[in-house]
C-alpha cells in the first residue's frame, strides 16, 4: 500500500508549487509538491497566522527513498501594500528516512531546512525557494528554484484565476543542473491547479493547493 | 546545448513581456477610479451578487453589495467597509470570509479584490471596535489600512 501511494506520488512529476505555506489562523491546507528530483504531500494546519506545522511525505526518484518527516514553517515578514504582497518564509523538517524501489538501506534520520519568499500583485508574480536535504547515507541534496509570472486578467473573487509561469530550478548534483518549466496556474477559491511541462528534462508537471 | 538556448531564449522573451504587461496594468490604474463601475457591471452576472458599488477617489471603496449584505442591510445591520493591505488573491478572500464568518457580530461579508475593501454588515444590535476588526485582520494574515462605518461605508457621506 505504501509503495503505491509513493508510487502515485511519483508519477506527478516537475516542481516546486509556491503557494502560501502558512494559511489563516485554525485554517488547514494540503500542498502537492512535484520536481524532477522528488514529489510530496504537506498536510499543514496554521495555529497562529506567522507559522504553520503538519506531516509530510517526500518521495526522492532518484535516490529511491522516502522521508517521512513533520515540517514547521514561520512565515517571518510579510510586506502590505494596497496592490502588492511579499513574503519571506523559513521552514525546515526532521523524519525517517526509508529506502523504495528495492533500496535496502537501513531506515536513517534525516531533515532539511530551507527559505521561500515570494512578491505578488494581482498581475504579476516573483518567488524563490533554496532548501538543503540531509538523509544519511541515502545522500546530501541541495536545490533552488525562481519563478516569474503574470496574469493575463485581473480575476474578482471567486472568479477563475489564470497566470502564466515560468521557472528555473537548479540542482548541482543533478546532471542537468539547470532546467526550465512553463507553466500554467489556475487559481478558484481554495483550490489552485497547476500544470506545464519542464523543456530541459521532458516531464510534465501537476501541482495542488487546497486549503479549507 | 539545444536545450539551453532554447532555455535562455524562453526567458529573454519572458523578460520584455514581463514590462510591457506591467505598463499595460498601470495603464489600467490610471482608469481604474473612472472605470471601476463598468468593471463591476459584468459581474453582475454572477450568481452570487445582486450588484457591485464602485469606489471614488475622494472617500475610498464603499460597501460591496452582495445578496447576503442586501438581506443584513434590510435587517438593519451596520455596514462597515475596511480598506485590507496585502489582499491580491482568492486566497487571500479565503482567509478574510473564514476568520470574520466565525464571529457572530458579523451578519455578511464579501471581500472584493477589485477595491481591495472588507465590506461587513453586523447583526441587528451588534457592534464591533475598529481594533477589534484590526485584530482580525491580522489573525488572516493582513492589515486593515481604513475603516468606515454608516454613511461613509454606503459611500452616502455629504
Amino acid at each position: 500500500m505504501r509503495a503505491a501511494f509513493l508510487l502515485t506520488l511519483g508519477c506527478l512529476t516537475s516542481i516546486v508549487t509556491v503557494a502560501r505555506p502558512v494559511s489563516y489562523t485554525g485554517g488547514w491546507t494540503v500542498i502537492e509538491e512535484s520536481d524532477r528530483q522528488s514529489s510530496s504531500v504537506l498536510t499543514h494546519y496554521t495555529p497562529a497566522h506567522q507559522w504553520s506545522v503538519g506531516p509530510r511525505v517526500e518521495l526522492n526518484r532518484d535516490d529511491d527513498f522516502a522521508l517521512y518527516s513533520v515540517q514547521p514553517t514561520w512565515l517571518a515578514k510579510r510586506w502590505f501594500g494596497a496592490d502588492y504582497q511579499g513574503n519571506l518564509y523559513f521552514f525546515g523538517g526532521a523524519g525517517i528516512a526509508s529506502g523504495t524501489n528495492g533500496n535496502l538501506l537501513d531506515d536513517r534520520f534525516a531533515a532539511y531546512g530551507g527559505v521561500m519568499a515570494d512578491w505578488e500583485t494581482r498581475s504579476l508574480f516573483a518567488s524563490y525557494r533554496a532548501r538543503y536535504l540531509g538523509a544519511s547515507h541515502f545522500g546530501e541534496q541541495f536545490m533552488q528554484a525562481a519563478r516569474i509570472g503574470f496574469a493575463p486578467y485581473e480575476g474578482d473573487t471567486g472568479d477563475l484565476h489564470t497566470w502564466l509561469m515560468l521557472e528555473i530550478d537548479h540542482r548541482p548534483s543533478d546532471p542537468n543542473s539547470v532546467a526550465a518549466t512553463p507553466l500554467v496556474r489556475f487559481f478558484m477559491g481554495p483550490l489552485l491547479v497547476e500544470a506545464g511541462y519542464n523543456l530541459t528534462v521532458n516531464q510534465p508537471l501537476f501541482n495542488f493547493t487546497y486549503r479549507f | 546545448m539545444n536545450l539551453l538556448i532554447k532555455n535562455i531564449a524562453m526567458i529573454t522573451a519572458l523578460c520584455f513581456c514581463l514590462p510591457a504587461t506591467a505598463q499595460e496594468h498601470h495603464a489600467h490604474d490610471d482608469h481604474a477610479t473612472h472605470d471601476m463601475h463598468d468593471q463591476h457591471d459584468h459581474e453582475e452576472a454572477n450568481s452570487s451578487h445582486t450588484s457591485h458599488s464602485g469606489h471614488t477617489a475622494s472617500d475610498g471603496p464603499i460597501l460591496t453589495r452582495t445578496k447576503d449584505i442586501e438581506s443584513a442591510l434590510a435587517d438593519g445591520g451596520e455596514p462597515i467597509v475596511a480598506d485590507v493591505l496585502g489582499v491580491v488573491c482568492d486566497f487571500c478572500a479565503l482567509a478574510m470570509n473564514k476568520i470574520f464568518s466565525k464571529r457572530e457580530e458579523v451578519a455578511a461579508i464579501y471581500v472584493d479584490l477589485d477595491t481591495k475593501a472588507l465590506s461587513l454588515v453586523l447583526a441587528p444590535g451588534a457592534s464591533m471596535s475598529d481594533q477589534t476588526i484590526a485584530d482580525l485582520a491580522v489573525q488572516a494574515g493582513y492589515r486593515i489600512a481604513e475603516v468606515r462605518r454608516g454613511d461613509a461605508a454606503l459611500g452616502s457621506a455629504s
